[in-house]
């Protein structure tokens, strides 16, 4: 029999009503010193990503979000009891500074999508129909390669400004930038519970002053980006 | 922090866009890119493999065609070794065309997601 971890709390004893668990199995909180792991026992050793399984895990991890502030395991993450408790003995200071991090704060994630575009028109030149075939094709890759670094200075200009939008009501963000994608920027940002609704209103302004740029504003959510306890964990116990 | 009853966290999380359809599509790829689990068939086996050592050819291909673009910039090729090389480089291309088509691969098949750092290509 193996443990199925959902998440991590911290000043959390008792808690009443659980939704059901991955494959309908019952969601229990199992005490560790001060802290307390939501588990389900499971006699699998792997659990299937399906549409079921993904959102049974997410709703176990957001039940407690009105409580308190958990830190998500890794979806699919099982271990024994053994192997859990060593893992919080061993890990305890940063596990709690990581518990530090997001108390109070719930996970409000930004994503951009921007217009693309090779063409430049100053860039613009006519080929030279007096050049051969591989000095034309060299011509063009400069004009691509020039085209990705305007965008790549565009993608960051993007970014900085979107931190600068909201910067003084986050305390920890994420962002992943990619220039040669409509999805431009992706970024999670980790915000105390008191300033969600400016944070909307920030976001709200940022989008109407760039309406060339499209927004997803999503959120609240428990902090899954700023949880980084998977990967430690599958280092220590090779857990996949 | 202590929650209270109004806290905005009653309620379920909410997704504001104006551009549905466009966010789904951009996520749908994305959610088609990550791995769900390996099937250890010979077929997917071979492919695979296939997709790592192309994209890591392509990787290299991008290196050159920018390495041949400043060289060309900074006056260092005559005409003719611009040409040689800008052939060279197509027939690259060509090629690597050939052996995705080969492999059932597109363009944005060829990619490494290198976790924070972004992606290889």
């Amino acid at each position: 029999m193996k443990l199925y971890l959902y998440c991590l709390l911290e000043g959390i004893a008792q808690l009443d009503q659980l939704p059901q668990g991955i494959s309908n199995a019952p969601v229990r909180l199992l005490p560790i010193d001060d802290l307390a792991v939501l588990v389900s026992d499971v006699d699998k050793d792997a659990v299937a990503v399906t549409r079921e399984t993904a959102l049974a895990h997410a709703a176990v991890v957001r039940s407690v979000l009105d409580r308190t502030t958990p830190l998500p395991f890794r979806f699919g993450t099982l271990v024994s009891e053994e192997q859990l408790r060593s893992y919080l003995s061993t890990r305890k200071p940063a596990l709690e500074n990581n518990l530090r991090l997001v108390r109070g704060c719930v996970e409000m994630g930004v994503k951009i999508i921007w217009s693309i575009s090779n063409n430049d028109p100053h860039e613009q030149q006519l080929s030279d129909e007096k050049q051969g075939a591989g000095a034309r094709f060299l011509e063009e890759k400069r004009r691509e390669i020039l085209g990705d670094e305007r965008r790549s200075a565009q993608a960051t200009e993007i970014s900085g400004w979107l931190h600068e939008s909201i910067g003084e009501l986050i305390r920890d963000e994420h962002v992943a930038v990619r220039p040669s994608e409509k999805l431009v920027l992706t970024a999670a940002h980790l915000v105390e519970r008191n300033k969600i609704r400016q944070y909307r209103e920030k976001i709200a302004e940022a989008r109407a002053s760039r309406p060339d740029l499209h927004f997803l504003m999503s959120g609240p959510w428990p902090p899954y980006t700023f949880a980084n306890i998977e990967l430690e964990f599958k280092t220590r116990f090779g857990v996949s | 922090m202590k929650l209270s009853p109004e806290n905005p966290l009653s309620a379920e999380p909410e997704i504001e866009t104006a551009h549905v359809e466009e966010f789904v599509e951009q996520l749908r790829c994305v959610t088609d890119t990550l791995p769900s689990r390996i099937n250890i068939d010979a077929h997917s086996v071979e492919q695979g493999l296939a997709k790592l050592v192309l994209t890591l050819i392509e990787f290299i291909r991008r290196l050159l065609e920018k390495q041949a673009v400043r060289r060309m910039e900074g006056g260092e090729l005559s005409p003719e070794q611009i040409e040689e090389l800008g052939l060279a480089l197509m027939r690259l291309e060509a090629k690597l065309q050939e052996l995705k088509t080969q492999f059932g691969l597109a363009d944005e098949d060829l990619n490494l997601d290198l976790g924070p750092v972004g992606r290889l290509i």
